[in-house]
């Protein structure tokens, strides 16, 4: 007999998580992974973005998976929401998906990355990567100019498929570029968004190249595996020791604003995150009211270093974890 | 004990029971033996009060005794253990083993169960047949050898002077039955009288003190079983001589050489040459690991061969694979029926199409022509007597040893072979099964085929063969043609290397 | 016999199929927006390529062994068809000629590795889940390496659209889900083949000795897993007009659950392709129905994961009542 129960069982546990009715339109969220802090950081935001304007929201997350979340954004149109926040999987199969938004007269707004075609109607809301890494890694190469040494500096590469990880190298050599007598890049380290790679990476360059005292990373989410490959390069001191490496990172997470307090990094890229979370629903929520918006909104961002570490941690968005 | 006064029974002309006088003292066992229909069972049907005797007393500890009921049978202190098992899987032991009466509490009517001291009566009778598991446990749970065993324990539980034992080792595996035995042994010492029957006469002759031997109703002899041999029961059994229990053939064999086998090497050791003609049952015999079934096996594929020439109808075999073996119509029947035999959880139609279905690919599309299959799994069953409920539906392991022996039989007459490796085919199958496939094995030869025939049972090798290989140690060491068949010497071969 | 007796025996022998339209009715009362037309297509959609995988995979778990390779056939099928396809490559002028090159491209490198995979289990004897599992990081790895992580787009409008084209009223994939089901469903339950895959799932030494051909049952089975898998790409490709690397990556656990959900056992010879049918669409619908009432992502893992366990403990349960009774 508990052969014929147990079917049941599972269909009621999944009924009754299930039942509960809305009256709010409703703002679709699809996000393409939740495994950083940035991601987690930035849906929380959205979510409380729709609700301040009197949204309901379903959220769906892709794992990665493009193919799913091109049938999560269906479920969505055939849902009835009002209106999608995206954030893809890559620049190309949001193309797709982007159609069939518009097919059901549907906004959408793309958060995070620009697609790889400016068919169809939408609006991009994204970080000036190339701005913000420049600015960044300007600030660095500034201080390795007042300490009078020349540095030898290594870059740890994001997948170089997204056009986030590109721009923020083009700001890196951009940056570098300006200071031809301080700064030799002697390392690009390519990490395809992988901690693994980037471990490996990391410790093979300093290994060649025991001289390195100048790092940045592409984004803040690799930090573990750098500070690990530093340690056993013996390089991983505060600011003011003698082994110290100028070090810099993008995003603005936790751990970056964890080591800017303990004076371990010099300066941080910061995606200002509640700005462009609350860019993107408004964004919606206009095109909905027949207002005008621009197709592409910029997020200037800013960059957090030891100086001004306390006025700006308020607009980080990792000192709030 | 148990004494049977020329007992008689007639349902209306028919006379199933025909005055049969025995004896069984107390703390004996007695092994009843005769083919299915022999009157076995009526004749337990009569100690167990369900009909009675038409003529004749019967007299049990010393007072005449006459059951109208079975409940009477078993207040008298008879206990009977079926090959079926009589209890309920979704109860535990305990409440099985007293399911008739439940011990009470005193107070309230006497209606509550006495939990306390359930368990520990029925622990005590667990630790009798030497079960140990919680008493708790669930019958659906056990094993059933362990089924079993708790049946005896519920016995147990009455008390009985005799217990009577019908085919308990059917569903058991070798381990189980002879743990079984071990039981049946120690109950005689607690002067307990036993019935055992059983079809395995080598488990009734290491058990009973006394065999009878039942044909046709009557009671053909009773001996001590020491002195009661093999071969003289099983003539008691069927009423002829051992001889006639081997069907005789009407053909010989010719003279021309079907399988023609030089320097076969399947050990790495030793080179075996051999031939076998058309129409020929070529026994081969030698102890176990004498490497009988390792030569066949080698030779049908399904080992390392190191080396050896193979010709078969006149010309040279290339790939020894089972399945090249089989379009030439050579076919191998497995010793071991339940890991290489069967598809047990299967039809027993899947299972006898299995090796024949590349000849049912129709021309056009090349689909399986599933009806004239059917067909022929039909007629093929029939052929070799198979007794079954549904060949599409019945998976094969419902069915008994001998039956899917039979069916496994069928499955390689479905591909019309000319020569059959048959490894111990008789092995564990009751006496009824086994003349059956010795009648198939003569009618395939009388139709053309050959046979080879392994087997570590030497009666068999001498009632069926017309020449028999020594295989001793992985050599061959001595050949007998049917005129020169002599049992003690093919034995002295059998062993002789083994003392050198 | 009443209809409704056979119904009721019909449901008993195939309990995924009365728990997929239990699930069905439930979700329609329940989740709004779930009994629409618009929707009912959705699972369509989301339901045909996980089909076209689950039955392929069924092929070999019906021989007791297991495609883990089939996301690295996904994978590279799209990256090869994108080369072939993609007007920025351009090997062939014309999108018709270009497509059915691409579409043959995709059928080859199914056909390829799911031989490698065949002849490694059914040759070397190596284990299947050995054998798949270094397919699958070693062809994941090959459609990296030779697109550097670079997506393939531009690829022919016809290919794009075709997802969207309809022929008498249903669309395109809807044919194809129907022509890859039947002929798979003849092929296993009509011919040789379909009985020998049973059979060695059954008990593989049985098979040896009744002479079946075990080294081309094996190898049949990995390349139908592996076209199989190629024609899923074929429509991932299409539908995100992309040639990609990294495609597919996920849907492994969907395709082997629908396999064991429909109730076909993972060590061999039971099972039925209508099973796995039911049992896809259960997984599809699940994916649906939790996605429309917003169930976090992490908890529509649970669920699904709960699920796969509790059928393939239910399905133990049977097999065991089964060999008791």
């Amino acid at each position: 007999m508990s052969r014929y129960l147990l079917y049941p069982i599972w269909i009621l546990l999944v009924v009754c998580s299930c039942s509960h009715q809305r009256e709010r339109p409703l703002i679709g969220i699809s996000f393409e992974t939740l495994q950083t802090e940035y991601w987690v950081a930035s849906v929380e935001a959205v979510k409380a973005e729709c609700i301040k304007n009197g949204y309901d929201f379903v959220v769906a997350i892709a794992n990665g998976d493009a193919n799913r979340q091109f049938e999560q954004i269906n479920n969505f149109i055939s849902l009835g929401v009002a209106g999608i926040v995206i954030a893809p999987k890559d620049s190309h199969t949001v193309i797709p998906i982007i159609k069939a938004a518009n097919r059901a007269n549907i906004p959408i707004a793309v958060y995070n990355r620009v697609p790889a075609s400016n068919l169809g109607d939408y609006v991009t809301v994204v970080a000036d990567n190339l701005e913000i890494s420049k600015n960044t890694v300007t600030y660095m190469c500034e201080l390795a100019e007042k300490s009078g040494k020349k540095h030898q500096a290594l870059i740890v590469l994001g997948d170089l498929g997204d056009i986030n990880a590109v721009n923020r190298r083009a700001g890196f050599n951009q940056a570098v570029a300006a200071f031809p007598e301080t700064i030799e890049v002697v390392a690009e380290v390519p990490s395809e968004w992988n901690q693994e790679k980037a471990l490996a990476g990391v410790t093979n360059a300093l290994q060649a190249n025991p001289d390195i005292s100048f790092i940045f990373t592409s984004s803040d989410f690799l930090f573990p595996a750098i500070i690990s490959a530093m340690k056993t390069a013996d390089k991983y001191y505060p600011i003011g020791h003698e082994k110290h490496v100028i070090f810099g990172g993008f995003d603005g997470d936790a751990m970056a604003y964890r080591l800017l307090q303990e004076k371990y990094l010099d300066a941080d890229g910061v995606q200002d995150v509640f700005y462009e979370c609350e860019a993107s629903v408004q964004a919606v929520i206009k095109k909905l009211n027949g207002e005008p918006v621009e197709s592409t909104i910029i997020d200037p961002g800013f960059v957090i270093h030891q100086d001004n570490l306390e006025q700006m941690a308020g607009k980080m968005w990792g000192a709030s974890f | 004990m148990l004494k049977l006064h020329h007992i008689g029974k007639s349902f209306g002309p028919v006379e199933v029971l025909k005055d049969i006088t025995l004896e069984v003292k107390t703390g004996e066992t007695l092994g009843l033996v005769g083919e299915n229909g022999a009157g076995k069972s009526t004749m337990m049907n009569i100690l167990g009060g369900i009909f009675a005797p038409t003529t004749g007393k019967i007299e049990f500890n010393g007072q005449a005794f006459e059951p109208v009921e079975v409940s009477e049978s078993q207040q008298s202190g008879i206990a009977f253990i079926h090959q079926e098992l009589n209890l309920f899987p979704n109860l535990s032991i305990k409440e099985n083993l007293f399911i008739s009466a439940f011990p009470k509490k005193q107070g309230f009517f006497n209606t509550i169960i006495d939990q306390k001291s359930l368990s520990s009566q029925a622990s005590a009778l667990l630790a009798e047949v030497g079960l140990s598991v919680s008493p708790s446990t669930l019958i659906g749970k056990l094993t059933n050898g362990q089924q079993q065993l708790v049946e005896i324990a519920k016995a147990l539980n009455g008390r009985p002077k005799l217990i009577i034992f019908d085919e308990p080792t059917t569903a058991l595996s070798q381990q189980e039955t002879d743990r079984l035995l071990q039981l049946i042994n120690s109950l005689k010492e607690k002067h307990i009288s036993m019935i055992f029957i059983s079809h395995n006469l080598d488990e009734v002759k290491s058990i009973a003190d006394h065999i009878a031997v039942i044909r046709d109703g009557a009671l053909i002899r009773m001996q001590e079983a020491e002195i009661y041999s093999k071969k003289e029961i099983i003539r008691d059994m069927v009423g002829r001589d051992l001889d006639q229990f081997f069907p005789i053939r009407s053909t010989h064999p010719t003279e021309s050489v079907s399988l023609e086998i030089q320097d076969l090497n399947a050990d790495g050791k030793n080179d075996l040459s051999f031939s076998i003609r058309e129409k020929e049952v070529l026994g081969l015999y030698g102890l176990v690991g004498a490497g009988r079934s390792e030569m066949a096996r080698g030779l049908y594929g399904m080992e390392k061969l190191y080396g050896g020439q193979v010709r078969w109808k006149g010309a040279q075999m290339h790939k020894l694979t089972p399945q090249n073996w089989i379009r030439h119509g050579v076919v191998y029947l497995t010793e071991d029926r339940r890991e290489e035999g069967i598809l047990a959880f299967k039809s027993i139609r899947k299972n006898v199409q299995l090796a024949a279905l590349p000849r049912f690919i129709q021309r056009f599309g090349g689909w399986l022509d599933y009806r004239s299959i059917k067909r022929e799994v039909s007629s093929k069953v029939k052929a070799t007597r198979v007794k079954y409920q549904d060949l599409e539906i019945q998976p094969v392991s419902e069915l008994s040893g001998g039956n899917q022996q039979k069916v496994l039989l069928s499955r390689w007459l479905m591909t019309n072979p000319s020569l059959l490796i048959l490894d111990e085919p008789t092995k564990g199958i009751d006496i009824g099964a086994r003349e059956e496939i010795y009648q198939l094995i003569n009618q395939l030869v009388e139709q053309g085929s050959c046979v080879l025939l392994i087997s570590s049972e030497i009666e068999e090798l001498l009632g069926m063969c017309d020449r028999i290989m020594v295989m001793n140690q992985g050599a061959l060491t001595a050949e007998f043609n049917r005129s020169e068949f002599d049992q003690s010497a093919i034995l002295k071969h059998a062993l002789k290397a083994a003392h050198d | 016999m009443t209809i409704v007796d056979n119904i009721r025996t019909y449901l008993v022998k195939n309990p995924i199929v009365g728990v997929c339209l239990l699930y069905y009715l439930l979700m329609a009362l329940m989740v709004p927006g779930f009994f629409s037309a618009n929707n009912s297509w959705n699972l369509v959609y989301n339901f045909i390529p996980l089909l076209i995988l689950a039955v392929g995979q069924t092929f070999v778990i019906l021989t007791a062994g297991i495609d883990l390779s089939i996301t690295s056939i996904i994978a590279v099928s799209s990256v090869v068809g994108g080369y072939l396809m993609s007007s920025d490559v351009g090997l062939v002028d014309g999108s018709k000629w270009s497509m059915l090159l691409g579409i043959g491209g995709m059928l080859s490198v199914g056909v390829i590795i799911g031989l490698i995979n065949g002849i490694s289990v059914a040759k070397l004897k190596m284990p299947a889940f050995m054998v798949t599992l270094t397919s699958l990081m070693f062809f994941s790895g090959f459609a990296i390496w030779i697109t550097q992580s670079q997506n393939i787009y531009n690829l022919p409008a016809l290919l794009v659209d075709a997802p969207y084209h309809s022929f008498l009223g249903l669309p395109l994939p809807v044919y194809l889900a129907v022509l890859v089901f039947t002929s798979c469903y003849l092929l296993l339950n009509k011919t040789l083949l379909g009985e020998w895959v049973y059979a060695v799932g059954t008990n593989i030494k049985t098979s040896w000795i009744s002479g079946i051909n075990i080294p081309l049952t094996l190898v049949s089975v990995y390349v139908i897993s592996g076209v199989c898998a190629s024609l899923a790409s074929l429509i991932y490709t299409a539908r995100l007009e992309t040639g990609s690397p990294v495609m597919g990556q996920n849907v492994l656990l969907d395709v082997i659950g629908a396999v064991i959900i429909g109730g076909t056992s993972l060590f061999g010879g039971r099972g039925k392709l209508q099973w796995t049918a039911a049992g896809a669409l259960l997984m599809t619908m699940l994916d649906n129905s939790l996605n429309l009432v917003g169930m976090s992502f992490f908890l529509i893992m649970m669920v699904k994961g709960a699920i796969i366990l509790l059928t393939a403990l239910y399905n133990q349960l049977g097999s065991k009542s089964l060999t008791h009774a």
